[in-house]
């Protein structure tokens, strides 16, 4: 071989002995690229992120976290265990052990002591077991496809010659058909009473195609007249019914054919009432098979939004009303429901598909022949595309310094970005994160748990969500912003099947704004609140406690001035904080401390009590001594229960208690009284004489 | 002292282990990597700890890779240890883990020769 030789096929070794991986890379490692994992976690995790490259599966049974059975359990769950092979490694020969791992698909053993040539010889034996059985399901896939290609196209064409004499165009059909799949598949999520799969849904919708075969049978005179039908004209119309279900009842063969079975029903009961009055055979309720209800609503929708001859096409919100207030027949209200609460999807629905003239219908998968080909079917050249973005988005998770994560719905799953693990101090991949302790340790009791929530609530359109939440690490709390996308599948509805996303560390941003703001709010010197942010604080409490009692207490301190000619301004300052620091200790965490402006401080404080001893209790401990420098405060207090509750006059009182303080002397306190509004006047005016 | 010596003195059986492995360089860097097996490690701990769940695992796995280097003696004291907490029967481990202690000295030490000698 070349150096361009051929790429390796990749053995996956589940094993918590490094020696026993080490002994099987040894024997295989020429041939094979190996793959190592140390417990079932780690296996599971290698097989959600590249199972379709795995060639086969060497796995040991007992090992720590997730044992060998466990593994089986989840790939059984999955359907993996149908397409990649697992070979047992074990020196259990205990029967029930052997019996067990055959039951859940293991496809041979290898017994301690390893043997160089039968552990060589089984992985040849079984990877080329596989490949020929891939090679013949890919063919049978390809049969089948062509196959129903051509009985659908046959099918089309059969009732397009219908429609041609209906003078209808071709597109009733897919409407009908596009309708009774998304009913059905809507019907079956809402309820478990009609016990449908999804195979069952596709026959019934393709079936749906034949509703009107009937219609051969009747004249194209009624049938094009473009007046209203006679009675007598009407009565033969109606034989269309049972006319279709008698070509298909007289067909020789094909009896127990499914598609035949629902294309009868559906013939000759798609216009039949949910109460009994249709026809031709008056079924109330579901005596009518769900088939036919199903068809005979997604009839009347499409025949009211199509165009005919004898009418213009109806807008689909009319449309569905007209169905809902019985005006076009009658229906189960479970199905009325399914219409009714989706019908912006199913106008949508609708357009897309007759757009798209349907050239990309599935074939069935051969549901219950033991392999599901959906998963099966992926050509070379997909596999090669797949590698190359693997190994792309391989390569910038491992040069980015970011925290990335995987999550998968069905095992509940999470697999961090190598990095990302590293720096929160996880393990790369954790099973059940919602309920796993280490998790919650990081992002919080209950957060993982509510992300998975509205992630799951997300729809296939809008896929995103964003949220900011502290991540507890090394000790420490760390602000991050979470980016995650839901992953949806193609299906129809779509499932919820996991989700990728990041986290984003906004931890200095955060913290400065906070700082900015706390900055902003705070009195530089003494760090209590300054004025403005002291008065929104009192008013938000003022309109939170409507009836509370509150007291505010406006003071500075006597002869600052002096102070700070005589010892200098760093002393004033200290004295302030000193000040300050007495107003932290003495008061509690309702109350409102803050330094106004130079000597001036403001204490606004919730009074469950009398606030006149609080009040004698504060003032006598701000009277002291600091280094030798006596303190003493004129204090004006005002309270709501004298003044009301309005921030300016409680204010204004307590700055006029403090100015009689201050007339009478100083170093003593005062409550706003009314007289006190006389003697301010008095003074003010004083003063604007003394001015002038 | 060759490799078919060091398995005789620790009671291992060579011609077994060439016959499934068909090469002495493999078994040479197999046996000298015993030495860094984690296992042995791992069951004198968990047997400290009384934890017999982990205990059983370790003998367990000790027991496989002694299986898989034909190390006869060892493979058998490390599986009578197996058996013994399979069975949960803690007294009956800590009875038999004494034969293990020692033919693991056996085989560690003798390794270790071959390997001073072997260079």
């Amino acid at each position: 071989m070349g150096r361009v030789s051929m790429r390796k096929q990749k053995i996956l070794v589940v094993d918590d002995s490094d020696m026993n991986r080490l002994m099987l890379e040894e024997m295989l490692g020429d041939e094979y690229d190996i793959i190592e994992a140390e417990d079932g976690v780690q296996a599971i995790s290698v097989l959600q992120r590249q199972g379709d490259e795995i060639a086969v599966v060497l796995l040991d049974i007992v090992m720590p976290r997730m044992d060998g059975f466990g593994v089986l359990k989840v790939m059984n769950q999955n359907n993996w265990i149908e397409t990649i092979p697992v070979i047992m490694v074990s020196a259990e020969s205990g029967t029930t052990q052997v019996e067990k791992a055959y039951e859940m698909g293991v496809v041979d053993f290898i017994m301690r002591p390893f043997d160089m040539l039968i552990v060589r010889r089984r992985v040849v034996n079984t990877i080329l077991l596989y490949a020929k059985q891939k090679r013949l399901i890919d063919m049978v896939e390809d049969q089948i496809y062509e196959k129903e290609k051509r009985s659908s196209l046959m099918i089309d064409i059969l009732s397009h010659i219908v429609e041609f004499r209906n003078g209808e165009s071709g597109l009733h059909i897919l409407n009908v058909r596009t309708l009774t799949n998304f009913l059905l598949w809507q019907l079956v999520q809402m309820s478990d009473e009609y016990n449908l799969s999804k195979e069952e849904i596709s026959i019934i919708s393709t079936a749906s195609a034949l509703h009107d075969i009937g219609k051969i049978a009747i004249s194209s005179k009624i049938l094009n007249k473009p007046g209203r039908l006679t009675d007598e004209e009407f009565a033969i119309m109606k034989g269309h019914a049972l006319a279709g279900a008698r070509m298909l009842e007289s067909l020789q063969f094909y009896q127990d054919d499914p598609l035949v079975k629902y294309a009868y029903e559906i013939c000759r009961w798609h216009h039949e009432r949910y109460d009994g009055r249709g026809y031709p055979d008056g079924l109330v309720g579901d005596a009518i098979p769900i088939s036919a209800q199903a068809v005979a609503l997604a009839d009347v929708y499409d025949a009211l939004t199509s165009e005919r001859v004898y009418k213009k096409a109806i807008p689909p919100e009319t449309a569905v009303q007209m169905i809902l207030n019985g005006e076009c027949g009658a229906f189960s209200p479970l199905l009325l429901k399914c219409l009714s609460d989706n019908a912006e999807k199913i106008r949508k629905e609708v357009q897309e598909k007759a757009i798209l003239q349907e050239n990309t219908r599935e074939p069935h998968s051969l549901g219950g022949q033991g392999f599901s080909l959906e998963r099966v079917g992926m050509s070379e050249r997909t596999r090669r595309l797949l590698d190359y973005e693997r190994t792309k988005y391989e390569f910038f998770v491992s040069t980015t310094e970011e925290i990335q994560f995987e999550v998968t719905a069905s095992p509940p799953m999470v697999i961090l970005s190598k990095w990302g693990a590293g720096k929160l101090g996880l393990d790369e991949t954790t099973t059940d994160p919602a309920n796993d302790e280490k998790i919650n340790e990081v992002f919080g009791e209950g957060t993982w748990a509510r992300m998975a929530k509205s992630l799951h609530n997300t729809t296939p359109e809008s896929p995103e969500i964003v949220f900011e939440c502290k991540l507890h690490y090394l000790g420490e709390d760390h602000w991050y912003r979470i980016f995650a996308r839901a992953i949806w599948s193609s299906d129809d509805p779509p499932q919820y099947e996991g989700a990728l996303g990041k986290a984003v560390d906004i931890h200095e941003t955060r913290m400065r704004l906070e700082e900015l703001e706390r900055k902003a709010s705070r009195d530089s010197l003494t760090g209590l609140l300054n004025h403005a942010s002291a008065r929104e604080w009192i008013r938000e409490r003022l309109d939170k406690k409507v009836d509370g009692n509150f007291a505010l207490a406006i003071f500075d301190l006597d002869w600052f001035k002096s102070a700070n000619d005589n010892y200098g301004h760093s002393f004033g300052d200290s004295v302030l904080k000193h000040v300050a620091e007495i107003l932290k200790h003495s008061t509690r965490g309702a109350d409102i401390p803050s330094r106004i402006g130079g000597d001036e401080f403001l204490l606004f404080l919730d009074c469950t009590v009398d606030p006149e001893r609080i009040i004698d209790r504060i003032f006598n401990t701000l009277n002291c001594e600091f280094e030798n420098y006596t303190i003493s405060i004129s204090m004006g207090v005002a309270k709501t229960s004298d003044v009301g509750r309005d921030y300016e006059a409680l204010f204004r009182a307590a700055d006029q208690a403090l100015y009689s303080v201050k007339r009478a002397g100083r170093g003593r306190y005062a409550f706003y009284s009314d007289s006190m509004k006389d003697i301010f006047i008095a003074a003010s005016e004083l003063g604007d004489r003394m001015e002038s | 002292m060759t490799l078919k010596e060091c398995y005789t003195a620790i009671g291992g059986d060579y011609e077994g282990v060439l016959s499934r492995l068909r090469s002495e360089r493999l078994i040479q860097k197999f046996v000298l990597k015993f030495l860094d097996d984690d296992s042995y490690n791992q069951l004198c701990r968990t047997m400290e700890a009384k934890d017999y769940a982990e205990a059983f695992r370790a003998a367990h796995t000790l027991k496989g890779v002694c299986q898989n280097l034909g190390f006869t003696e060892l493979g058998e004291s490390s599986s009578d240890v197996t058996e013994a907490l399979r069975a949960e029967n803690g007294a009956e481990a800590e009875r038999l883990i004494g034969k293990v202690h020692e033919d693991y000295k056996k085989t560690s030490e003798t390794i270790r020769d071959f390997k001073a000698q072997a260079g």
